[in-house]
């Protein structure tokens, strides 16, 4: 069984699968680092390979399959519950995570796709005491009902606010369009990120 | 206070009825008598004036959903955790003749198979579950699925229930075409009415589409089950699963369920179901824990759904617009146990009225229906509401006009006002559309009704509340029901905090676990209204402990001292209320309250009233369908947790612009399967779809008990798609009879002008 490098995997053998147009993004992005690097093998599997994710921030080694997704490797493999598997066919957003600052569903992304990249979950807005005002004013303005979706609204958001500083109603609603939210949410998310917009929730 | 006789209840005069919604009209208050049982707080009315309660406190679970801590069935997550799949039925309806699994049992990482049908069982629907797996990862246990060979005898199915021998006929216009059976009265009636219409309407199936799917964590401990599980009915499944496993032989000391947070529900999950058993038996057979969820086309197809509804309507009206006539024939599309098709019709109408109803359900072999928000409601609501704009119609009448000539309820009457006025209605309603514009706005009106006041318990026991006030000032409020998202955690956290005059933040709320006393499911709307008063029961008995502790501390008699503004004392001496809780030593004061029955005497009202406007733009080039604008009003009797309640509101209606304008069930006639069984082809509304909305919440003192809640999770769902059928019929001139409106239909209906 070959062993992937950490830091970039042959994409051929991913690409030419029928998950690509769901990728395409993050796929070409990767696979542009990945072009970069030493020589790879050409393919990997069956069985399970040790890679590194970068995720908010700090390395870890994870054991995955060749079709593991990004998703199922952090829910399954790290304990990472925050992205929700809602529909698994990013139709939802709910597994919404930033890879290198793109929102991208980590359901259609293949967990080796991620490698060298920089992956950026809702876990990342908060730690100990510290929460990003984005949060707080989801909070405050009670943009979660059942709060399933929560985690792909805030991320989607996040790259919302991270695109435009003071994003109109207009933009809220193209960047929150890949996400569904079955309570009816959606209003109160776009107060959510107007607030932070304004600088609320600090 | 007098010394309570317990062979008497006391009597005791409140205030019920509501404040004017705006200074055009006049506050309703009026004093009833109730007879509250002994030892239960005392009543809280129309004059109570609160400091926490309607107030706008944050969702108390918000930032652990928000941050991505809250775990949910579906996250929970052990070393040796093993996860689990279902095999599926491909035939909508057949016999099982054999089954293979040894194969999947030898493949890698598998853990535990089982079956679910024997040979000879019968398969009643293309997603019947037949055997499921369990293994080291979901990839491996789909590996193995494939290895499993289960052969069929397959039957003719039919999945449509309009193609039924007990379907009626529909003619070439979509009108029900039957002769109508006698009925001198109706007959009459219609006879000497000066306007008669005859209507038929349809709805399709709406699947419930909870974002967590059905499904559950197990783990086994001896004879005892540990379960996480993504259920509405925490109590309910305890005995349903001890009675499945008994089933298979399975020896069950207790079973102990979890279900902090849950991800929607929408009536979809009262039962364990089949998911649950199957988990528990993979988890018995593996001898680890064994996660098990369904996957959205599982849920699409085998999880329930809202059943589709023919009805038909004739009716008649007097020369001032007075209903005089009501006949009513219905027919539920329901699954392959031909049940759960019922549907209601707002009847507070027709008082007074020569009226008739019938309904039959008509099964097929699909998924059978579960209750869904409001079961049978939002069906009828756009059958009756769109017959009565019709009907006004005839009658040159405006619609809002003719509501208020027919409709019986008092409180409603201030409803329409206070909303017509906010929605600006009279205007929008007089607008004219130019018939050369490609777009064309329209605006329509319907009414919400629901008719729940909570109730005392389960057939054996009184539903309950723990209350702890702990030696450093934390309150703690526990039941073991669960919030699915409906806020019922900052409903308990925000009556204790009243009760006990702290603020909100004081106290820890903790529900969704069976180790606490007993609530009800999350159904009909009665969680809030059923535990309510056994909060505020709870907290009322632990102040009485503290109170009863700082008074000895004083010297004082306790009846001097009170409990309030954060304080614990007398006028003259009083201790802040976390150094009154220091008094409280090493151990919790810790209290049981109940949930006593109702007050006997008449509520104000005997459930809940509500309108909705509604306002849409009709491209009349492609038939698209945007809903603008809504408002809604709701009464919920006591408004408890404002902010929440709004969102509820707002999400209720956002849930019927998707059924009113984009969902439906598609089946595929030939081979029975669900030809839409995901996110990308079910449409549910999205952030484009997203109407501007307003809501109002009118708070309602009932007087039936110590806190007067009623149910508000399903009230507003009854009118939104109602609302929205009769601005299209403004808009276009012409009615579109069947949701989802669809550009077809829209585009249809114009050409039929």
């Amino acid at each position: 069984m070959s062993h992937p490098p950490d830091h970039g995997v042959s994409r051929r053998s991913f690409l030419k699968g029928s998950a690509v147009a769901g990728i395409a993004t993050t796929g070409i992005t990767a696979a542009t680092k990945a072009a970069a690097g030493p020589p790879t093998p050409d393919s990997f599997g069956p069985g399970e390979h040790e890679i590194t994710l970068s995720v908010n921030g700090a390395k870890q080694r994870v054991k995955v399959e060749t079709r593991t997704t990004l998703l199922d490797a952090l829910r399954d493999r790290m304990d990472m519950t925050g992205a929700k598997k809602i529909c698994d066919r990013g139709a939802c957003g709910g597994c919404t995570v930033l890879v290198d600052d793109m929102p991208t569903n980590s359901c259609l992304t293949l967990a080796m796709d991620a490698v060298g990249t920089e992956v950026r979950t809702v876990e990342g807005l908060s730690n100990g005491d510290k929460t990003h005002p984005l949060v707080k004013n989801f909070v405050t303005c009670d943009a979660l009902q059942c709060g399933f979706c929560t985690p792909g609204m805030v991320m989607s958001s996040l790259a919302c606010l991270e695109k435009h500083d003071k994003p109109t109603p207009e933009q809220m609603r193209q960047d929150l369009s890949g996400n569904l939210c079955r309570c009816g949410t959606y209003g109160r998310v776009m107060e959510a990120i107007d607030k932070t917009a304004n600088g609320g929730g600090k | 206070m007098t010394t309570p006789n317990p062979n008497k209840p006391r009597a005791v005069e409140i205030s019920v009825g509501y404040k004017a919604l705006s200074p055009k009209q006049k506050d309703r208050i009026e004093k009833i008598e109730v007879n509250p049982a002994e030892g239960d707080a005392p009543p809280w009315d129309a004059l109570t004036e609160y400091k926490t309660v309607g107030t706008d406190v944050d969702r108390t679970d918000g930032i652990q959903k928000a941050t991505g801590r809250a775990k949910y069935a579906y996250d929970i997550n052990f070393p040796d955790l093993q996860q689990a799949m279902i095999l599926r039925a491909p035939i909508a309806r057949g016999t099982l003749k054999s089954l293979f699994l040894d194969e999947a049992r030898a493949m890698p990482g598998i853990t535990a198979v089982v079956a679910l049908k024997k040979n000879g069982n019968k398969i009643r629907l293309v997603g019947d579950a037949v055997a499921a797996v369990s293994g080291k990862t979901l990839d491996l246990v789909r590996d193995a699925i494939e290895k499993i060979r289960a052969d069929y005898e397959t039957e003719q199915h039919n999945v449509d229930y309009l193609m039924d021998e007990d379907a009626p006929m529909i003619d070439a216009k979509g009108q029900l075409d039957e002769e109508w059976d006698e009925d001198s009265e109706v007959d009459m009636a219609l006879t000497d009415a000066t306007h008669t219409h005859t209507g038929t309407y349809r709805t399709e199936v709406q699947t419930h589409s909870s974002l967590e799917t059905h499904g559950n964590t197990c783990r086994w401990d001896g004879d005892n089950l540990e379960i996480w599980a993504s259920t509405q009915a925490t109590f309910g499944i305890q005995g349903e699963l001890a009675r499945g496993l008994g089933a298979h032989n399975i020896n069950v000391e207790s079973v102990d369920v979890h279900a902090e947070f849950v991800g929607g529900g929408f009536g979809s999950k009262f039962s364990a179901g089949i998911e649950g058993l199957a988990c528990a038996l993979l988890a018995h057979e593996a001898k680890k824990p064994v996660k098990l969820m369904l996957d959205r086309h599982e849920e699409h197809t085998a999880a329930g759904n809202r059943p589709s509804a023919l009805m038909q309507v004739r009716g008649g009206i007097d020369k001032d617009g007075k209903i005089t006539a009501w006949d009513w024939r219905s027919f539920g599309g329901c699954g392959y146990n031909g049940r759960g098709g019922a549907v209601r019709y707002p009847n507070y109408y027709m008082n007074g009225a020569a009226t008739r109803r019938k309904h039959k359900d008509i099964a097929c072999d699909t998924d059978p229906a579960r209750s869904m928000r409001a079961p049978g409601y939002p069906q009828g609501w756009f059958g009756a509401e769109m017959f009565l704009d019709e009907l006004a119609a005839k009658a040159s009448m405006d619609p809002l006009a003719f509501r208020l000539k027919n409709d019986s309820e008092a409180m409603r009457h201030d409803q329409w006002q206070f909303a017509a006025d906010k929605f600006g209605w009279d205007k929008a309603r007089a607008k004219k559309n130019d018939p050369n514009e490609r777009y064309v706005t329209g605006v329509g009106c319907a009414s919400a009704r629901w008719g729940q006041l909570g109730r005392h318990g389960g057939r054996r026991q009184r539903y309950g509340m723990t209350c702890r006030i702990h030696p450093d000032g934390m309150v703690e409020a526990r039941n073991g029901s669960q919030d699915i998202g409906t806020g019922l955690k900052t409903v308990l956290q925000i009556l204790t905090a009243e009760e006990l005059g702290i603020p909100a933040s004081r106290v820890r709320a903790i529900t969704g676990h069976t180790a606490d006393p007993l609530g009800p499911a999350s159904g009909g709307s009665t969680t809030t209204p059923s535990i309510a008063p056994a909060v505020r029961h709870a907290a009322f008995l632990a102040k009485n402990e503290l109170i009863a502790l700082v008074a000895d501390h004083l010297g004082v008699p306790k009846k001097n001292v009170t409990c309030a503004n954060g304080k614990v004392g007398t006028k003259d001496a009083s201790l802040d209320f976390t150094e009154a809780c220091k008094l409280v030593g090493q151990t919790p004061i810790e209290v049981h309250g109940e949930r006593f029955p109702n007050y006997r005497d008449k509520p104000f009202h005997p459930g809940v009233c509500g309108v909705q406007f509604a306002e849409v733009r009709v491209d009349t080039w492609t038939g698209e369908v945007q809903v603008t604008r809504m408002f809604g009003i709701q009464d919920c009797g006591l408004v408890i947790a404002k902010k929440l309640a709004e969102s509820q509101v707002i999400g209720a209606m956002i849930q019927g612009v998707s059924y009113a304008i984009h969902e439906q069930r598609i089946m595929d006639q030939r081979s029975g399967r669900m030809l839409n069984g995901d996110f990308l082809r079910y449409k549910i509304t999205g952030s484009k779809d997203l109407p501007d909305i307003e809501c109002h919440m009118h708070s309602v003192a009932n007087g039936h008990n110590n806190t007067g809640a009623a149910g508000l999770g399903e009230p507003p769902s009854t009118a939104t798609a109602a609302a929205i059928g009769n601005a299209v019929f403004h808009a276009i001139g012409a009615p579109v009879r069947h949701i989802p409106i669809t550009p077809e239909k829209v585009l249809a209906a114009i050409a039929s002008k």
